[in-house]
């Protein structure tokens, strides 16, 4: 083989075990309606400290660290320590300067306002 | 056996391109892309340790209201159970919907009887911590050397 591969993950060969924090695509719901985005992200574990949202040039980038104290000797092991990362392209017509974030139970909300210019008008007509 | 040099070029391009899904397939080898929590599916993801005198469990149960969460010990029966309803805003259009709703109920055999009446259970983040004692015959005795 041209590239060398590492079958056997050098982890194995150390005597101390160091964890590797894997990065996890949260599972997502979207909603829109005339005024805004709404963004749940199941986040379970993740503290208010340990999580950020950025939007960077109509990106909206999402992530978030589980940090989980350990105690005694693990007997079943489903989940383990990992980083919450999304993305997703966001219109432009987003007002930054109005969204909202909040965390709860593990779930991460956001809200995302249109700007005032490209919210649906209803156009009065006007009789003559 | 070879008639020309093409034949010789195909065979080559054949085994570089086995060579290549050989690559692919141990490059992803060990990483859980296939981690992602579907609720409708399966049960929510528990862990289990064992602290000496106690057991912690802790599942992960994101977007569950305490009271809509059950928690039962019998012996060294362990049932979790809870519903997690919809949290979808009235009036919107859905995009995207992947994290699912409705109920689960989960049951786990302990290595060891549990005392419930001490049993503690809290819900932080989205995730239950239960703290089980483990029951006077189950928990370790330290034998004193006559």
């Amino acid at each position: 083989m041209d590239r060398k591969q590492e079958i056997v993950r050098n982890d194995d060969k150390n005597l101390e075990k160091t964890r590797q924090l894997y990065e996890v695509r949260p599972a997502v719901d979207i909603y829109e309606n005339e005024d805004e985005f709404v963004l749940h992200a199941d986040m379970p574990g993740v503290t208010k400290q340990d999580i950020s949202v950025n939007l960077d040039n109509g990106t909206l980038f999402l992530s978030g660290v589980r940090k989980l104290p350990v105690q005694g000797a693990p007997g079943l092991e489903e989940f383990y320590d990992i980083e919450y990362v999304r993305s997703f392209s966001v219109p432009q017509t987003i007002d930054v300067s109005k969204i909202e974030a909040e965390l709860k139970n593990g779930v991460l909300r956001l809200h995302l306002p249109k700007s005032e210019v490209v919210k649906p008008r209803q156009i009065e007509i006007k009789t003559a | 056996m070879f008639t020309g040099l093409g034949d010789i070029d195909r065979l080559f391009g054949t085994m570089n391109l086995l060579q290549k899904k050989l690559d692919n397939l141990y490059s992803n080898y060990g990483n859980p892309s296939a981690y992602r929590w579907q609720f409708e599916e399966t049960l929510p993801r528990t862990n289990l340790y064992e602290n000496g005198d106690n057991f912690e469990v802790r599942a992960e149960v994101p977007g569950i209201e305490k009271d809509s969460l059950n928690v039962k010990i019998q012996g060294n029966y362990l049932e979790i159970s809870g519903t997690r309803t919809s949290d979808s805003p009235d009036g919107y259009k859905v995009h995207k919907a992947e994290r699912g709703t409705g109920s689960f109920s989960r049951s786990f055999t302990l290595p060891a009887d549990v005392d419930s009446s001490k049993a503690q259970a809290t819900l932080k983040d989205g995730i239950l911590y239960l703290t089980l004692p483990k029951a006077e015959a189950a928990k370790p005795k330290k034998i004193v050397v006559g």
